[in-house]
């Protein structure tokens, strides 16, 4: 158990036997009351987000997690498909629940699977991660307006916005955060 | 010793900007013209203070004033200038103002709560609580040219009481639930997690906070007025109903100003005291309670007005800045956490 003033972004908890992560946390003081923390928690088993607020005095459960490497294999449209790069052993995951991650994850990579009591809860991303521009117009000639952009698509299906001058087959580095453009990459 | 560079200094939390200052000071100037022309004479006070008011919901900052030959004293960092300012009421001060830092300790520092911030107090005489919302309007709309959406500040504001907005966002009518048991059936049955040691107010702030605050409306500044007696305050009793003459200025959903029509009556200052008092025992730091404040109004004291606003908070909104760290030269937040 911990005091509800205690939970972080990242925190995960167990609320009525799902498990959650705290995606957003604030503070709130109403005049002449008590300290409350109003919180964004996503169920890690459904997508569901919940907006509750508590007293930070409030206990709530939180939960014991453990990162493990593994490697993304493939998406068959229902599941994210894992192999745990120690054990060898495959496993999968619901595709529902990770809809914000799987646009981002590129098959054969290995990424960091939150797991808690044998149930993988979150997958980490890099925060930049290199991309390959799959799809891309080329730039509209004559069109030199400074800071001018357009939508490109990479090779997991993310739509991402770019400066004219990228073309198709070259690669991007992308914030897995905010979705946006970081630079060009050389390679 | 070489002299530290400019660039070591300026990587010491974010640096301050030239506009930033400049907005300050324009916020300042504004201020203290607008009251002047109103009449208030503007006063400064100490900010140590050997005791203080109670808030139970309030933690203090406390240091001790040394003494070679006698007892060191604890004196308290103030979190509002009220103590002193009455004072000068009673002592014939007239209307007043004062732009002073304010400290509250343990407050989780974030996007709206600094530990050290900068408040606005004002106290009108021969006023109540809703001569104060003009006046709070006014004032807004004297400081809205500082704005890139100087609309939103300017005059008129939107009314709405505590009783309303609970109907209106959770169908609870809470003029008729004064009993905690009744408070408590329904917090749970609105799936608050109500816990078995929740007063009354706890109840209440815990539905306020869920499921009333969020959802007041945005489109203006609104002032929430007539709060429940049941959360104590230093504001005067409506009679036969159970609220206080007091209001809460939300603006963009952020509290930025706290008023009442203030409490005089000697009975009713000295019960809050006992009860305020109690309630501060379970604090982290202990304070003083000053002796003289429940006898401080003599019979037949003028009715009057006071409003607290949230300095930094204004400067926020106005500039339409995310956070109290980014209108705050140096905030603490910032040095803590580096």
């Amino acid at each position: 158990m911990i005091k509800a003033g205690a939970i972080d972004k990242g925190t995960f908890l167990l609320i009525k036997e799902d498990p959650y992560v705290v995606v957003e946390r604030e503070f709130v003081n109403p005049g002449k009351g008590a300290a409350f923390v109003r919180l964004k928690l996503k169920n890690l088993r459904t997508g569901q987000v919940l907006r509750p607020s508590m007293k930070t005095q409030d206990n709530v459960e939180e939960i014991q997690v453990t990162d493990k490497s593994c490697q993304y294999l493939y998406n068959d449209g229902e599941s994210l498909h894992f192999m745990d790069t120690d054990t060898f052993e495959q496993f999968e995951v619901p595709v529902a629940s990770f809809e914000d991650k799987v646009l981002f994850m590129k098959d054969g990579q290995s990424y960091k699977v939150v797991v808690w009591e044998n149930e993988p809860l979150d997958i980490k991303l890099p925060l930049k991660e290199i991309y390959v521009i799959t799809e891309a117009e080329e730039a509209i000639k004559g069109d030199t307006v400074t800071g001018a952009t357009k939508t490109v698509t990479v090779e997991t299906g993310l739509t991402v916005k770019v400066p004219i001058f990228i073309k198709q087959g070259e690669k991007i580095l992308v914030n897995t955060e905010t979705r946006e453009y970081v630079e060009r990459v050389n390679t | 010793m070489p002299l530290p560079l400019l660039e070591e200094i300026q990587s010491q939390g974010k640096p301050v900007t030239r506009e930033l200052m400049e907005k300050r000071a324009r916020l300042f100037e504004e201020t203290r013209g607008f009251f002047k022309n109103q009449g208030y004479l503007e006063v400064d006070t100490p900010l140590l203070a050997p005791y203080l008011i109670p808030e139970s919901s309030i933690e203090i900052f406390k240091t001790d004033l040394l003494s070679p030959y006698r007892k060191n004293k604890e004196l308290y960092l103030i979190p509002s200038p009220e103590i002193w300012m009455k004072r000068l009421l009673v002592q014939g001060s007239g209307n007043i103002f004062q732009i002073t830092k304010s400290f509250r300790n343990w407050e989780q520092t974030g996007r709206l709560h600094e530990n050290e911030f900068t408040l606005l107090e004002w106290y009108t005489l021969e006023a109540d609580y809703k001569f104060s919302m003009e006046i709070t309007e006014d004032y807004l709309s004297a400081t809205a040219f500082l704005s890139d959406n100087p609309d939103m500040f300017k005059k008129p504001f939107l009314r709405l009481s505590m009783q309303e907005a609970f109907l209106e966002n959770t169908g609870l009518d809470l003029e008729k639930l004064q009993d905690r048991e009744h408070l408590f059936e329904k917090a749970r049955e609105l799936d608050l997690n109500p816990q078995n040691e929740d007063t009354w107010e706890t109840l209440f702030h815990r539905i306020f906070v869920s499921l009333v605050e969020p959802r007041l409306p945005q489109d203006k500044p609104l002032f929430l007025y007539d709060y429940p007696t049941q959360a104590p305050c230093l504001a005067k009793k409506i009679p036969g109903t159970p609220w206080v003459e007091r209001w809460e200025l939300y603006i963009h959903g952020v509290e930025l100003a706290n008023c009442f029509t203030e409490e005089t009556d000697r009975e009713a200052l000295r019960e809050y005291f006992s009860r305020e008092g109690l309630a501060k025992e379970k604090a982290e730091v202990k304070h003083s309670l000053d002796p003289l404040f429940p006898e401080l109004f003599p019979k037949g004291f003028p009715k009057t007005s006071g409003v607290a606003l949230g300095f930094d908070r204004l400067l926020m909104l106005l500039t339409d800045t995310p956070s109290l760290g980014g209108v705050i030269f140096f905030p603490l937040s910032d040095i803590v956490e580096s």
